[in-house]
């Protein structure tokens, strides 16, 4: 056996672990949840409520990001593009997020372009990327998160703005290192750069690649995330 | 208020604490109706009691069951839903599950575990908005107009351009089930040429290969699978041009890829086993039938010719000292279950005896001649066709049996049934080199071609003389039949009494004894309703 068989049985290995670790958090968070509706209303509203509520959605996202890599390394993910209804998608993403949004104050709201109601991509892949992009700005939000849909020369345009601090400049600086996976050992958001931009350039239309872009400022002032898809 | 509180709801979970939390969710949102079930095939059976409005199925309900793909596609085959209804898949992992979807039938949504009830009430909302604002679509899909489902398509993008994306699918598959060959290509190709679809691809190709355009055919899918290579329908399509090219050990690579991606699938295991019988890979066939057979236990795709290809391919496998034990039990479970499960079949009955005598001819010659002798007394008193394969395999094991006329008379059935398809000659000639048997059916299959020709320049008078003279040498041959059944139907009026109708009746009812896979079976049901005036 070379090197190259056995570096790819460990990754099998993490992988099947990482799935069985995905269904024992689903049972968790399904109990937990059962549990909570046989509480007294005062219960239910307690702060560390929220915290679970958000390390359940962080956790779930970045097992599900971790899949999605291995996925991707050995090339077996599957681009499974169709039509869907943006605000169907986005509302879909943010009611996974609500009880988050809810304990935390924060305030979730979305714009969709009118006249562009539909968009073309793989939408589970497109949501593990707004999943782990909303489970990010609510870690750096105040009070807001705002996502909305435009069009740009034909793109369409996924953006992400929260009133937090924003990115630091080294990142916004080096997102190209970050996205060609240079950067990696930085913490998940390197690793969710990366996934995003692998996730978003299978995402093709006469040659042209989908991509990503992160600054600051925006309408609520904090870091921005674009996604652009052809 | 919203809109889904009055509906009828079935969730399908093996898991009871998913099914009670669900149905807690349910609640929570104000629904009243909700049903459970723990299997499929108690949910096919919930819903041919009750239609239900949504279902809410999980993908994997264990080993050995039927999963949630299944379940929708005999929901869908068996119309035990409206096309109103919501159906949609629940699982742990969702990339796995669209995998294995067939193009043909998709859920309405997939949702992903863990959900909360605000994940929920979203989904349930926006599909309800959804299928109101396709209903009139829908309710076409359901009475089975595909001209209806045609204008409502028009209806809708007129009323809102920006949703027409929605209505390609529809539109596609319309004109498909009117057979608007060249409005459906250009509607393809639109497609193609603005976003790659797989179910655009998969539709166009086999368009083409339908049409006998099999290059292009193959063309459409070597770009798909470029694309799209992990979707196993577009190996099927392709697997479909190599066996037109002759190639078949290349379809049967094509398809075990197919089959590496998405295991699950009955007929593709079928045709994989029967295309490594042609390449005599039998180890390959054998365990390919194996799966078709096991996998075909809870499915619709259930089939005899499974069970009898498993037995085929081990006895072929089989060293010159007879079979192992233990082959011999698989080989004696797969042909007991053909003879109990279709007691009033006669080609299956003697199709399985002589398949078993065969596998104990060396081991147990006894039980193998006793066998022998039932299939024979029942081939007597068989009146329906067997497909040539069939047939030709029949013959060449009656001849392995000693019984070498029962064998012979089976090839010359085979030719007077069959003997004007070129390929089928082919295979009766690899048994026999008897000029008797394989030119006995010349005369009648060149009187045939001149049927045709003159049938052609609308001499109706002089065809039907011509295709009257090669049946009456040929009575049994269903293409000669079918032409002579054509001619008689052409200008002839059905509703009242006719020597011509009388005559077109005769003939079409010596051919409704083909076997209805045969590919002119359509056209035969076509004859057979213009005849009896329907």
């Amino acid at each position: 056996m070379n090197d190259n068989e056995q570096a790819l049985d460990f990754s099998t290995v993490i992988a099947s672990t990482v799935h069985d670790m995905k269904n024992s958090l689903a049972m968790l968070m399904q109990a937990h949840s059962q549990w909570l509706g046989q509480l007294p209303e005062s219960a239910r509203q307690a702060p560390e409520q929220g915290v679970m509520d958000f390390e359940f959605a962080h956790l779930n996202g970045m097992l599900v990001q971790l899949l999605g890599l291995y996925k991707l390394g050995v090339n077996q993910m599957p681009l499974q593009p169709a039509y869907h209804e943006l605000d169907d998608f986005i509302e879909a993403q943010l009611a996974c997020h609500q009880e988050v949004f809810a304990s935390r104050g924060i305030m979730a709201t979305y714009e969709v372009d009118p006249l562009s109601p539909l968009g073309f991509f793989d939408r589970e892949l497109i949501a593990s990327v707004l999943a782990n992009c909303i489970n990010n700005a609510i870690r750096f939000a105040r009070h807001a998160v705002l996502i909305s849909v435009s069009d740009d020369a034909g793109q369409l345009v996924l953006t992400i703005n929260d009133d937090g601090e924003g990115y630091p400049a080294q990142m916004i600086e080096r997102q190209a290192d970050y996205v060609q996976g240079i950067n990696q050992s930085t913490g998940s958001t390197g690793l969710g750069l990366y996934f995003a931009g692998r996730i978003a350039a299978l995402h093709q239309r006469n040659g042209v690649g989908g991509r990503t872009e992160i600054s600051n400022g925006g309408p609520l002032g904090g870091g921005v995330f674009r996604l652009y898809l052809p | 208020m919203l809109s889904y509180h009055q509906k009828r709801f079935l969730i399908v979970d093996d898991f009871s604490d998913f099914r009670s939390s669900v149905r807690s969710m349910l609640r929570e949102l104000g629904v009243k109706e909700v049903d459970t079930a723990d299997t499929g095939e108690q949910a096919l059976k919930m819903c041919s009691q009750k239609a239900y409005d949504f279902i809410l199925q999980d993908f994997h309900l264990g080993d050995g069951k039927k999963n949630g793909q299944q379940v929708l596609e005999d929901l869908m085959e068996e119309k035990l839903i409206s096309h109103e209804s919501v159906f949609v898949m629940v699982t742990a992992e969702t990339s796995q599950a669209m995998v294995l979807s067939a193009l043909e039938h998709e859920p309405d949504a997939y949702l992903t575990k863990p959900f909360n009830r605000s994940s929920l009430a979203q989904r349930l909302e926006r599909l309800e908005q959804r299928k109101t604002l396709l209903k009139p679509i829908l309710q076409a899909l359901d009475r089975g107009k595909p001209m209806e489902v045609l204008n409502a398509c028009i209806a809708l993008c007129k009323q809102d351009i920006r949703y027409s994306p929605l209505c390609l699918r529809f539109r596609a598959d319309a004109l498909r089930d009117l057979n608007q060959n060249e409005a459906l290509e250009r509607l393809y190709d639109s497609i193609i040429a603005d976003r790659p679809l797989p179910w655009a691809f998969a539709g166009l190709g086999k368009l083409l290969f339908k049409r006998g355009q099999v290059g292009q055919a193959k063309g459409i899918y070597e770009k798909a699978l470029k694309v799209f290579p992990m979707m196993p329908s577009l190996y099927d399509g392709m697997a479909d041009v190599l066996v037109a090219e002759g190639d078949t050990k290349g379809a049967q690579r094509v398809l075990e890829e197919a089959i590496r991606l998405s295991p699950l699938a009955v007929r593709r295991q079928a045709l994989l086993g029967k295309l490594a019988m042609t390449n005599e890979d039998f180890d390959t066939a054998a365990k390919a039938y194996r799966q078709a057979v096991s996998q075909g236990a809870q499915s619709r795709f259930k089939d005899a010719e499974s069970n009898l290809g498993l037995a085929h391919a081990l006895i072929s496998k089989g060293s010159e000292r007879g079979l192992d034990t233990r082959t011999r039990l698989e080989i004696n479970t797969t042909l007991s279950a053909v003879a109990k499960e279709n007691p009033s079949d006669p080609g299956l009955q003697i199709r399985a005896r002589l398949m078993k005598a065969t596998s104990l001819l060396l081991n147990d010659a006894e039980t193998a001649d006793k066998l022998t002798e039932q299939a024979l007394l029942r081939l007597d008193g068989m009146e329906q066709f067997m497909s040539a394969e069939a047939a030709l395999l029949v013959a060449k094991q009656l001849k392995l049996l000693g019984q070498t006329e029962a064998g012979t008379a089976m090839l010359k059935n085979c030719v007077e049934i069959y003997g004007d398809d070129p390929v089928v000659m082919k295979d009766i000639a690899k048994q026999t080199d008897d000029p008797s048997i394989l030119n006995s059916g010349n005369a009648a299959a060149e009187l045939n071609r001149q049927g045709v020709r003159v049938y052609k320049t609308g001499n109706l008078v002089e065809a039907r003389q011509v295709f009257r003279k090669a049946l009456a040498m040929q009575p049994k041959n269903i293409s000669i039949a079918l032409n002579m059944a054509q001619s008689l139907l052409h200008g002839t009026d059905t509703s009242v009494p006719s020597a011509e109708l009388e005559e077109c009746r005769t003939c079409l009812k010596m051919v409704g004894l083909m076997p209805d896979t045969d590919a002119r079976y359509p056209r035969y049901q076509k004859l057979k309703s213009k005849a009896l005036g329907q």
